[in-house]
């Protein structure tokens, strides 16, 4: 898709969901926005939902009321007018998600999400005005103040793939004094990044592969755009005041990016690029507490199986991305704090960092 | 798989009689009840009343009763006993039985003495007293077919029952009872002789007597500590029986003068109470035990005392609240209920919003964090703002390493807010203001008095608001005819209420909530009026002289605590049901009124049904109406408003006989799963049978936002904050009792430092923006689940329920499924 051009209009933007008290998407606690839209498809995704810039149908078997009967309800199936809905001889719900997605090009469509008694049938997607969207996020302002830089994030998706909506956002949220986080994965034009900068107090930045073919191959596009904004970033926070901080994630995923020589070139090129501010470096484990949204969107996952990254080889990948780390002459900078997080299988000797 | 906690780093002294407790009734001795009788053929000993907020006895009660009875010893009166006054009777028997009758046991090891407590003394009545109470009790319009009508038709339950509330202790360690004893007879020398002739006469008699009954008891254990040390030879337990026979030669009848003295005197004096009131434990609360107990802790130290030293004598403490439960010991594991509640406070606010944590407080929070788990005494630590850091991480701490928090946390700032609006409502603004309102305490669970002279009948009316709900619907009946379990006979429907019309006729919402506005009205009548029964009958044939003693008012107005001699003496109102009977009004006014999504007939056919045959329908008031708990501005101030309404209809009332205030508070104890089977299915689309929400907590599953906006939604309903019409600073709060409530998160919440910290900035965010009180639960459900499946694994496993903690293996299966649906939100 071509990131440079909004797919709404500066008022307003299509938010996946809000996520109160959030403790994963930056310092303290903070409420996230996921907003819709991704320039990259990453084969591990943990949001397929926040892929596509159009809302989309989901059917949670669980809710529905009719799961498994006979006859069922039917109200989402009468209430589509683009007759993208059907039940199988099982019971259950399937979707016949190009229809549904011509239909909902000609304007946002939620009929048989409003028709289901039981929100067993969503229509993923919401409109939001960057008004309303920060006056949710400000809701837990008590909550922001009694952490350390507790606050805002907008990810996604790819927040800056709605770059006026997130700039309006970001702006009022400023304007109200929250500290305010970007997560983005880097590829967006430089117009639409920077225009976003003055209002963002922390950039947390996904650098996954170093190699451009294998990054390709993993997210659909090369990494050549990512490290370029990268640089151009680390000039701007060397002029600007803002944003005032970084933090780097990798996400380390099994038999992708989970390799020694991988971590080793992220760790140098961050030391090469010597991003002023630069906080930490995140690498963090794959987690595949998402495969039943991919089954509700009717996707194959290639991971669905995957196990959980063990505890040693998170510690042995750290110890590679130090070393590419420690290739920097960090002059005028500090290098960053490094350590991974998250999840990790039996047979580690720990649960979890 | 989280550890199961384990106590640690006790002596072997406090280990030993910590593991001996639970042998349970294996132990070879224990606290059971005893029962003692005048002797009369009339004689009785169970108060019923203070179990009629205990609906699930009510069927036992009858042989309660004449279990005691047929149990009972008798005890040699005094000549002239039957000249007496009742007061002065009661007085005598209790003091006798204490000091002359009740065996006075030395336990392995420990260093305080005063082991049994439990009793069941006779009433004392003349034959006249006893007919009369039997029939005001008993009779066709007593109390007990009113209190059981009552709840059979869903309204909920009230009585006045025992404790809940926190004794002059203090005064006792600062004057001893001798000061004590000696204001009683300078008072009863300024009566006048018509005025000694009278009620007022009688009671400060009785009260004279009673407030020796320490000091006699104290001295026949010092004798037998005595006899025993000579008995122990030259053993090092001869030298600790010598020491604790010193003890008692000063106290409780002298002011302590270190540490040992001092918690043997509140020993002494607290378990008094307990057998006063023929009951163990009920919300009998210690209060703010580091502030008052630190100049002894101060003297020890300076004499030498060390912490180990300190914690064995708290840890026999210890031991001897959870003694307690030994009452109805062969009924089960933890006797009949594990609802008791002798309940400490540590840390808070003080003079000049300055922090009172000290040494104290972090000597008690490391007992409490090496004992547990354990039930009693129940903790309760006050944050606030301004609570230190150091504080914090050892409260996060002592989360982490427990299933359940070990402690309940109270928001002094909420709370204190609610304790001014109190005083502006009650008219006593001259005994709770801006300089003294930091030293309320919490009893029981969390509900919040002042301290020394208030009794608040903190858990006496338990009001299920959605009982209006089904009223409005019905003007004025049951939706569904109640049938008798035991007899099978099927009752009338009746007109109850007042006649606010059919709902069906309604046309606008405007017209439902006007009928709403009237039966809530109607509902808190009639709890007020059931209340009166019991409250009276207390009043004129249950006194406790000895508690009177340690209730500011009883002396000066020469009126028994029962009888409304308290300075402070509310009772309380707590709702139960609330975000039950917020969400049935949030969905009929989205489905009928709002969506036009089935009219009020539909809607009424469906309650009826249980939902059977509307399935569509129920699964709309589930999903798509609107839900208090979520913070939903809209939902919130639908909340608002029936918080609002219920709460002024309940400061309306007093009670008649001894002229206490309502006020409207919010816990829930364990009734909103029972009552879950009695009430009709509700609009919200909760079927009969499903359990009610909890206190002030929004209903199961409704908080899909998180922690954070489910307590942004608590205090906005409980006021908020307003800079210019704050209570205590900007703070508002329409519950002086305060509200229980309740979040589970899951232990990976504190799983590094960096999350330890983001767990300590939501207490911090909850002191500006929540309730009055939380219990925090963390919870791994694949603990639970194996607790379940081994159960006797987890004896000791403890999960708040809600005011209160209890053993989880105890609870029954369909609250353990409960909790575990609860645990992380339901997202496991």
């Amino acid at each position: 898709m071509d990131v440079s051009s909004p797919p709404v209009s500066l008022e307003e933007g299509l938010v996946l969901q809000i996520q109160r008290m959030s403790t994963e998407d930056g310092p303290g606690l903070r409420s996230t926005a996921f907003l819709k839209a991704c320039p990259l498809s990453c084969a591990w995704c943990h949001n397929p939902e926040g892929i596509s810039a159009k809302p989309e149908v989901e059917w949670t078997a669980g809710n529905c009321i009719a799961a498994g009967t006979k006859d069922g309800c039917g109200a989402c199936v009468a209430a589509c007018p683009s007759r993208a809905l059907a039940r199988d001889p099982s019971g259950a719900l399937r979707v016949d998600r190009r229809a549904c997605a011509a239909a909902q090009d000609k304007g946002d469509c939620r009929l048989c999400a409003a028709a289901c008694p039981a929100g067993a049938v969503q229509v993923l997607g919401t409109r939001y005005s960057a008004s309303r969207l920060a006056d949710e996020l400000a809701k837990d302002s008590s909550w922001f103040s009694g952490s350390d830089r507790g606050g805002v994030t907008l990810s996604g998706g790819e927040a800056s793939a709605q770059p006026a909506f997130a700039r309006e956002t970001l702006r009022l949220l400023k304007g109200r004094g929250i500290h305010t986080a970007l997560d983005t994965c880097g590829v967006a034009s430089w117009e639409n990044l920077c225009s976003l900068y003055p209002y963002v107090d922390l950039l947390l930045w996904d650098l996954k592969e170093s190699d451009s073919a294998l990054h390709a191959r993993f997210t659909g596009l090369g990494n050549e755009r990512i490290l370029e904004n990268l640089k151009r970033t680390a000039d701007w926070m060397g002029s600007h005041s803002y944003p005032r901080a970084m933090w780097i994630r990798t996400p380390v995923v099994p038999r992708a990016t989970d390799r020694e020589d991988n971590l080793l070139a992220i760790g140098k090129a961050i030391a090469r690029i010597a991003v002023p501010r630069l906080e930490r470096w995140e690498l963090c484990a794959f987690n595949n507490l998402c495969a039943e949204k991919y089954r509700r969107l009717d996707k194959e996952w290639e991971y669905a199986t995957s196990p959980l990254m063990k505890a040693q080889d998170m510690d042995r990948l750290l110890e590679a991305g130090k070393r590419g780390l420690d290739t920097g002459a960090w002059t005028g900078a500090q290098a960053p704090s490094v350590a991974w997080t998250g999840s990790t299988g039996p047979g580690t000797g720990r649960k979890e960092a | 798989m989280a550890t199961l906690k384990q106590p640690y780093g006790l002596s072997p002294r406090v280990e030993r009689l910590r593991s001996w407790y639970f042998e349970g009734a294996d132990r070879g001795w224990n606290n059971e009840y005893s029962a003692w009788t005048t002797g009369t053929p009339w004689d009785s000993q169970f108060n019923e009343i203070t179990y009629y907020i205990v609906p699930e006895v009510y069927a036992l009660i009858g042989a309660m009763a004449s279990s005691y009875r047929l149990s009972a010893r008798p005890v040699k009166l005094a000549d002239g006993f039957w000249t007496l006054s009742l007061p002065e009777r009661r007085a005598w028997f209790v003091k006798e039985v204490m000091t002359k009758h009740l065996p006075r046991d030395f336990l392995p090891g420990d260093l305080l003495c005063g082991a049994r407590f439990n009793i069941q003394t006779s009433l004392c009545f003349t034959q006249k007293e006893a007919k009369e109470f039997d029939r005001l009790v008993r009779g066709k319009n007593g109390a007990r077919a009113a209190a059981i009508g009552f709840h059979n038709h869903g309204y909920g339950n009230a009585g006045a029952t025992s404790g809940h509330l926190v004794p002059g202790y203090q005064r006792v360690l600062e004057i001893g009872w001798k000061g004590v004893h000696a204001e009683l007879e300078a008072r009863y020398a300024q009566l006048s002789e018509a005025e000694r002739k009278g009620p007022k006469g009688c009671q400060v008699r009785a009260m004279t007597t009673s407030a020796t009954m320490a000091r006699d008891l104290a001295a026949a254990y010092a004798e037998d500590a005595r006899v025993l040390a000579t008995k122990a030879g030259s053993t090092p337990r001869a030298a600790e029986l010598r020491a604790m026979a010193q003890v008692l030669d000063r106290v409780p009848w002298e002011p302590p003068r270190d540490f040992h003295e001092a918690i043997q005197s509140l020993w002494l004096t607290h378990m008094l109470v307990m057998a006063d009131e023929n009951y163990p434990g009920p919300g009998v609360s210690f209060g703010r035990v580091d502030q008052y107990l630190l100049p002894y802790w101060e003297a020890s130290k300076a004499k030498g005392m060390t912490r180990a030293e300190a914690k064995d004598i708290l840890g026999c403490l210890w031991f001897h609240c959870n003694t307690a439960y030994d009452a109805q010991i062969r009924t089960g594991n933890n006797g009949i209920t594990a609802g008791f509640g002798q309940l400490i406070t540590l840390s808070g606010l003080g003079p000049d919003s300055k922090d009172m944590t000290n040494d104290l407080t972090m000597l008690f929070l490391e007992v409490i964090d090496e004992m547990s788990p354990i039930l009693e005494p129940k903790p309760n630590v006050r944050l606030h703002r301004g609570t230190s850091e150091a504080l914090l991480d050892k409260v996060v701490d002592m989360i982490e390493g427990s299933q359940g928090a070990p402690f309940l946390l109270n928001f002094d700032e909420r709370s204190m807010a609610g304790m001014m609006r109190e005083g502006k409502e009650g008219g006593i603004g001259r005994l709770i203001h801006k300089d003294n309102v930091h030293d309320y305490a919490p009893v029981g669970c969390l509900e919040n008095t002042m301290v020394g002279n208030d009794r608040s009948g903190t858990v006496d009316c338990n009001l299920n608001l959605l009982k209006a709900v089904e009223l409005a619907l019905t003007g004025g009946k049951d939706l569904l005819p109640f049938t008798d379990a035991m007899s099978g006979v099927t009752e009338e429907i009746a007109q109850a209420g007042p006649a606010t019309g059919d709902a069906r006729d309604f046309t606008g919402w405007e017209g439902f909530w006007a009928a709403f506005e009237a039966q809530v009205a109607y509902i808190v009548r009639a709890i007020v009026g059931l209340y009166e029964k019991s409250e009276s009958i207390r009043a004129g044939f249950f006194p406790t002289p000895y508690l009177s003693c340690l209730v500011k008012g009883c002396a000066e107005s020469g009126r028994d605590v029962t009888q409304g001699g308290a300075q402070i003496g509310f009772v309380t109102v707590e709702a139960v049901t609330y975000a039950t009977a917020v969400d049935s009004l949030l969905a009929i006014k989205h489905l009928v009124f709002d969506q036009h999504d089935c009219t009020m007939e539909e809607l009424m056919d469906a309650l009826k049904a249980n939902w059977k045959g509307h399935e569509a329908l129920r699964a709309r008031a589930l999903n798509k109406a609107p839900k208090y708990g979520r913070d939903d501005d809209e939902a919130d101030a639908m909340a608002k408003a029936v918080m609002d309404l219920w709460c002024a209809q309940t400061w309306k009332h007093r009670t008649t006989s001894t002229g206490r205030q309502f006020r409207p508070g919010m816990l829930s104890w364990n009734y909103w799963a029972g009552d879950g089977y009695i009430m009709a299915a509700s609009a919200n689309g909760r079927e009969r049978g499903q359990f009610l929400s909890n206190a002030i907590c929004p209903s199961n599953g409704a908080d899909t936002n998180g922690p954070t906006s489910n307590s942004n939604s608590v205090g906005k309903v409980l006021g908020g904050r307003s800079a210019d019409k704050g209570d205590y600073g900007d703070y508002l709060n329409c519950l002086p009792n305060g509200a229980s409530h309740t979040i589970t998160f899951n232990p990976s919440m504190l799983r590094d430092g960096e999350h330890r910290a983001k767990f300590k900035a939501f207490l911090r965010g909850y002191a500006q923006n929540g309730g009055t009180a939380l219990q925090v639960n963390m919870l791994d459900p694949g603990m639970l689940r194996d607790a379940q499946a081994r159960p006797q694994e987890y004896r000791h496993l403890l999960v708040r329920v809600t005011g209160y903690n209890a053993y989880f293996t105890g609870i029954g299966r369909e609250l353990q499924d409960e909790v575990i649906a609860r645990v992380s939100h339901g997202r496991f």
